[in-house]
């Protein structure tokens, strides 16, 4: 049967909505810069992982190089606020900027190698993101290099900046939060990624993303229904290139720092790649719940431990065991027994429950 | 006759050292069904590669309606009307029956490039699927993946896959091989009906001697890659070079 009306899907369309809830009240609800961080990088990794989705999941094609996209829009936003000063001219600048780099790289990464195998397409694009990690790391003039750059953003999103005041001149509280350029600066991470995760969603439900899914399934066949599948794959990449460079941009106007850790590094890929198999391949909804589900693991696991030591203080070995500076180890267990679990990851596994009804 | 509708000009394939197609001039018109024969590793399955493109040439042309058609792409190919089934089943297996259809109706439409509007809300292409579905008694398992169904539903699904392509010229290639003999007479009967339009061409590779006489209005034979025979059916049957080849007293391998 179709997976859209099982019980399971509901479930996860719920559960997505519940999670795209508590983010847009994440200021509120979670009243510490802390946790805003929090919600600002699961909002900016719900695309990331969508967009790296409708590579992997729904093309069936793997690339390697979704952080160098995703660098590309952080740099080109990074180097122009830290050039023309703090202003939306900058950013402006900074998205077309990173946006011409990624499309030019990705139709021709895309249009050189991805007639040749699965596997060869995939060693490209990791010698590409190696090139592009090298590069940021040797332009320093221009990059900064290791130590990245630091900037101002515009003037808005500044925690000075006072929204609203109220009659003492004081910027002015809605519910006890500060009314300032932060909570301005996250709607704009948050609206920007709803947008853009959107689109994806659209884009996998309409003609094109059937197109895709065929793909996936059948390259010769499709190829053989009259698509011409190299466009499509180039399409579809560029297409997923564009959003990630986009969320690059968006994150680095929220950070007020770029540098290869936060933009390029491996780390970040793998960090996607982890969760679009906890959410669920091909899915789109499983971006949601992989990315939400590891940045919080990756922010909260090493106090939840701290907590849990604490607690077993007395007990033999067990302290040692859960020391906060064992969670990756923990992490790992968590990650194998999810894919034991969940083979289809969280969104694909629960969505084919109940199919029955 | 009319002009013929598919031709191909000593047409010629080569891997290496082995020619697995060599030097096949034949013309293919409207309203005719060709069954083309031959032994195992005769070049039928290749021939039919060259003339829908998963194979380039390495010699010769094929013509559709007189345009030159050697160089394109196996997806411009379908869009001027060579529609191709497979010998393996070869179809999209996780997505739907009705979604396998629906993909090939849109191709035809032009609506693949379609970004931000939900595939619901083209019923016309959905009705049009469902139609050939109908057509090929698959209507009740529309919403099965095509995965799921039995072999004999599989093989019916690749010919309504061919059939919703619209294309003019059909190419199957042994369109019931590994079916149960109670199945086998379904897939014939859409094949015979395509033949009563008289602009189609129907290109059928088979082994079985009695589909052959049912269905037949011409045969040609492949032997070693070349073009043995053409002709009639009782022409060809009856002819020595064939009963030769299929008897295997030719001294040749045929391999």
């Amino acid at each position: 049967m179709t997976q859209d009306t099982t019980k399971g899907a509901l479930f996860i369309k719920a559960t997505v909505l519940t999670l795209g809830a508590l983010l847009l009240f994440a200021p509120f609800l979670f009243q510490d810069t802390r946790s805003l961080e929090v919600a600002a990088r699961i909002c900016i990794f719900v695309v990331l992982v969508a967009s790296y989705d409708l590579l992997i999941g729904y093309t069936g094609i793997v690339s390697f190089a979704h952080t160098m996209f995703f660098g590309f829009g952080a740099y080109g936003a990074a180097i122009a606020l830290k050039k023309m000063g703090p202003g939306w001219d900058a950013v402006l600048v900074g998205t077309l900027a990173g946006l011409a780099v990624s499309i030019v790289v990705a139709i021709a990464v895309g249009l050189l190698s991805l007639r040749v195998k699965a596997i060869f397409f995939a060693m490209i694009t990791l010698a590409a993101a190696s090139v592009a990690l090298v590069l940021a790391s040797q332009l320093s003039d221009l990059t900064g290099g290791e130590d990245g750059i630091t900037y101002k953003a515009p003037q808005i999103f500044k925690t000075a900046t006072k929204l609203m005041v109220d009659e003492n001149g004081k910027v002015a509280r809605l519910f006890g939060v500060k009314l300032n350029g932060k909570l301005a600066a996250y709607y704009f991470v948050f609206a920007s990624c709803l947008a853009l995760f959107v689109l994806c969603l659209r884009m996998v439900g309409s003609p094109l993303g059937t197109v895709l899914k065929a793909i996936r399934e059948n390259e010769a066949r499709a190829e053989a229904i009259g698509y011409r599948v190299v466009a499509y794959r180039t399409f579809v990449f560029v297409i997923a290139a564009i959003a990630a460079s986009l969320a690059g941009t968006i994150y680095a106007v929220w950070l007020k720092y770029t540098g290869p850790d936060t933009a390029l590094s491996f780390t970040i890929m793998i960090d996607i790649l982890l969760m679009v198999v906890i959410g669920g391949m091909g899915t789109m909804y499983g971006a949601v719940i992989g990315a939400t589900l590891l940045v919080i693991a990756q922010y909260y696991l090493r106090d939840l431990m701290g907590a849990a030591s604490e607690a077993l203080h007395g007990w033999p070995l067990l302290p040692e065991l859960f020391a906060p500076d064992r969670w990756l180890l923990w992490l790992g267990i968590i990650f194998i027994l999810l894919v034991y679990f969940f083979p289809k990851g969280i969104a694909g596994t629960i969505s084919a429950m109940g199919a029955r009804s | 006759m009319s002009q013929p509708s598919l031709v191909t000009e000593g047409l010629t394939i080569r891997f290496g050292g082995h020619v697995a197609v060599n030097n096949v001039s034949c013309a293919f018109n409207p309203g005719e069904l060709t069954v083309i024969v031959g032994p195992n590793g005769a070049g039928k399955t290749t021939y039919f590669n060259l003339i829908s493109g998963q194979l380039a040439a390495s010699e010769g042309r094929v013509l559709k309606g007189g345009e030159d058609i050697t160089r394109l792409a196996p997806s411009a190919r379908a869009h001027r009307g060579i529609g191709r089934a497979f010998q393996l089943t070869n179809l999209f297996p996780a997505l739907s029956v009705l979604e396998n259809i629906r993909l090939a109706v849109q191709a035809r439409s032009g609506h693949g490039w379609r970004v931000l509007k939900n595939v619901t809300s083209f019923a016309s292409l959905t009705e049009e699927a469902k139609h050939y579905l109908e057509a090929t008694k698959l209507a009740d398992k529309a919403h099965m993946a095509a995965a799921a169904l039995p072999h004999g539903d599989q093989r019916k699904l690749e010919v309504a896959l061919l059939m919703a392509m619209e294309p003019d010229i059909y190419m199957f290639d042994e369109p019931t091989a590994g079916m149960s003999l109670d199945h086998t007479p379904d897939v014939l009967e859409l094949i015979g009906k395509l033949k009563e339009d008289k602009t189609k061409t129907v290109l059928l590779v088979e082994h079985k001697m009695s589909v052959v006489r049912a269905l037949a209005d011409r045969i040609i034979v492949l032997h070693n890659g070349e073009l043995l025979a053409d002709g009639p059916p009782d022409e060809v049957m009856q002819s020595q070079i064939v009963r030769d080849v299929y008897l295997g007293s030719s001294g040749e391998d045929a391999a």
